[in-house]
């Protein structure tokens, strides 16, 4: 009897922190209203979890009455994390604990421009430290995930035409203009590996290829625990691999590159004649419902991939592939054709196979990176200035930034 | 869910040749207008361009002067809002239209209210009102909440999820994304993704030629109240579009042996 009232009890609790975190900030009114516990269930709860440090409260004003918002507690400070998409923007913010509070993503255009996306990223994260009762002076530092390579230290887009209306915009500069606060840049592929890596599908290995499938295709690398971004940034960009020597001319200038064969307009034009006109989401939903002509427009993406990250993988060697990006979620639709492919061309090691697995991140798996990379070098600076951060023993990836 | 070939695709609503005056004023001349389901279809164009007009007729609010209204291959006369709701057209005006002292469910549904004899079926309705709001993903936590303590983008979020009560076909959203915070436009435009996924056809109306890019499949330029162009999302740029709706670029008259002025 007991038992399974004090069961029933850690149920409520649950329900009670992950309604926190689902809606930012809520008042004890309408935390009773979205949990459906009776209020004075929801009183003591918020009461033990406050007295436990898991939620913070503070006074705030509901329909003009004083009011109790709740709030999940964070310790020192927050970090935001914005992937830019080739269609959509993902902003982010987490404590230091690594524990997200609140989340907001927004579709874009195609070909949007970086002064309208960076004013609209700017005012999201501006909306989302209010959602959550914080102010910018809680906001440690912004990291922002870009679909192309950048140079770290400006934000600059180092290949020019692969992002378009992002060429000569220094990213780091207008973010830290406008939010007085540290910003570091790197490339949405880099960020997913190293998320992958730190909390996903990769946690402890040390050698690592994360391929992002998307719009465009990306690969990060992690070797020996750091991120691998070669010299000029462009470490990983299997985008722009050749794979059809016949094929058109890719948007950096060269002929047949792997994004020509396997990017958004290759991947929905063979679908036109029997589907109609899909956008890629389409593509992605009724590939994973099972409809035969969207999977195998993806499997064949997947064997194309496949191909380039086996000789990939022959240089790097890597304990482990891990597969993400919107495609990932058709699942192993993607993700077993690229499996043969990379068995069929790396030598068989006879002692560990290379395994290929699907993220654990999603979607999300850069804006994750994008928060790891700032609250790393925070932690890194905590640490090499005073000894109060606990955790040091985590950092790397910081090294080029 | 069927894969159909774009070709033989019946259009949920299909405008030809809607005209529409108010004296000398041509709100809507010779209008046309398709829209698939599953599909986002944006109208845009300048202030008095004819938006609202056509919102107005195909909702049943006003009636056209000249043309004709097919729903699913159909022609049809929706003569008033109660016909348009009946044939699974809603609208989401730009006022939202929402009363203020009535919570989420209330305002849901406001007017077609669930009854067992004639006793309203409070916990049914309310029920259905949590599972509107989690199919859309809002962040509204109560569906109790009155909506005078909601914010614009939360009443925007109320506004479209009303469509969604009864069985809809086609969805008209009127400036949806005006005067909302960012965080708030993003909001709805998830919303608007989502109703395209539930296989319904979409109108967008609005200014914001972001917001319209970003979720539409097909934008139709209106201009003066004449059709000014239609274009496929995925192959226009900006500056086409502009182009479109400022009058730099024209569509040629196309019948000399129309008559009328």
């Amino acid at each position: 009897m007991t038992g399974s009232q004090s069961s029933l009890r850690g149920a409520n609790r649950a329900l009670v922190v992950e309604t926190v975190k689902r809606y930012g900030g809520l008042t004890q009114v309408e935390l009773t209203a979205a949990t459906g516990l009776s209020p004075a269930t929801v009183s003591s709860i918020v009461k033990e979890l406050l007295a436990a440090g898991v939620v913070d409260t503070r006074g705030t004003i509901r329909s003009g009455r004083r009011a109790q918002l709740v709030t999940i507690a964070r310790s020192t400070g927050l970090a935001a994390g914005v992937d830019v998409g080739p269609r959509h923007l993902r902003v982010a913010l987490a404590d230091v604990t690594r524990e997200i509070v609140a989340e907001q993503s927004l579709p874009l255009p195609a070909e949007h421009r970086a002064d309208t996306t960076l004013d609209r990223a700017t005012l999201l994260v501006v909306d989302l430290l209010e959602r959550v009762g914080a102010t910018l002076d809680d906001l440690v530092g912004l990291g922002v995930g870009l679909p192309a390579p950048v140079e770290p230290g400006t934000g600059l887009v180092t290949v020019r035409g692969v992002l378009r209306g992002w060429d000569e915009t220094p990213v780091v500069h207008v973010l830290a203009k406008r939010l007085a606060k540290p910003v570091l840049v790197d490339n949405e592929a880099n960020l997913g590996a190293l998320a992958e890596s730190r909390f996903g599908a990769a946690r402890g290995y040390q050698d690592v290829v994360y391929v992002s499938v998307g719009a465009g295709t990306g690969a990060g690398i992690v070797l020996s625990g750091h991120l691998h971004r070669g010299f000029g940034g462009t470490a990983g960009e299997i985008g722009h691999v050749q794979v059809d020597p016949q094929g058109r001319i890719c948007r950096c200038g060269s002929r047949g590159c792997l994004d020509t064969v396997v990017g958004y307009p290759a991947l929905v034009e063979p679908l036109v004649v029997s589907h109609g006109t899909l956008t890629l989401r389409d593509v992605v939903q009724r590939a994973a419902d099972g409809d035969p002509g969207c999977r195998q427009v993806v499997a064949d993406a997947g064997a194309v991939i496949g191909g380039v990250v086996a000789g990939m993988a022959m240089v790097v060697n890597p304990q482990c592939v891990v597969v993400g990006g919107e495609l990932a979620a058709t699942g192993e639709v993607l993700v077993q054709p690229m499996r043969e492919a990379i068995a069929r061309r790396v030598p068989l090691n006879q002692i560990v196979a290379l395994d290929v697995v699907p993220g654990e991140l999603g979607v999300r798996a850069s804006v994750l990176g994008a928060l790891a990379m700032v609250l790393e070098a925070t932690d890194q600076a905590a640490a090499t200035g005073s000894a109060d951060m606990a955790d040091p023993s985590d950092v790397a990836g910081g090294d080029a930034g | 869910m069927s894969s159909t070939v774009a070709a033989t695709r019946v259009p949920v609503l299909a405008i030809r040749q809607v005209s529409k005056r108010f004296g000398p004023v041509e709100a809507l001349v010779d209008v046309d207008l398709v829209v698939h389901p599953h599909e986002v279809v944006a109208l845009v164009g300048d202030n008095g361009a004819g938006k609202s007009t056509l919102a107005k007729v195909v909702s049943g609010v006003m009636a056209p002067d000249s043309g004709v209204i097919e729903l699913d291959g159909e022609p049809v006369a929706i003569a008033s809002p109660s016909d348009a709701h009946q044939a699974g057209i809603a609208t989401v005006f730009q006022d939202y239209a929402l009363c203020e002292n009535l919570d989420v469910t209330a305002n849901l549904f406001l007017g077609r209210e669930l009854r067992e004899r004639s006793l309203m079926r409070d916990g049914e309705m309310e029920r259905v009102a949590r599972g509107i709001l989690r199919v859309l993903t809002s962040r509204i936590p109560s569906v109790r909440t009155p909506i005078a303590h909601l914010t614009a983008g939360q009443r925007q979020t109320v506004a479209i999820a009303r469509t969604l009560i009864g069985s809809p076909r086609l969805v008209i959203l009127d400036e949806p994304t005006a005067a909302l915070s960012v965080a708030h436009t993003a909001e709805v435009l998830n919303h608007i993704e989502r109703l395209r996924e539930l296989g319904l056809g979409v109108v967008l109306i609005s200014h914001n030629l972001n917001d319209v890019r970003a979720v539409s499949d097909r934008i139709e330029v209106l201009r003066h109240g004449r059709n000014n162009g239609s274009f496929d999302t995925r192959n226009v740029s900006q500056e086409e579009l502009l182009a479109a709706i400022t009058g730099a670029t024209q569509v040629p008259e196309p019948r000399p042996s129309d008559v009328g002025r």
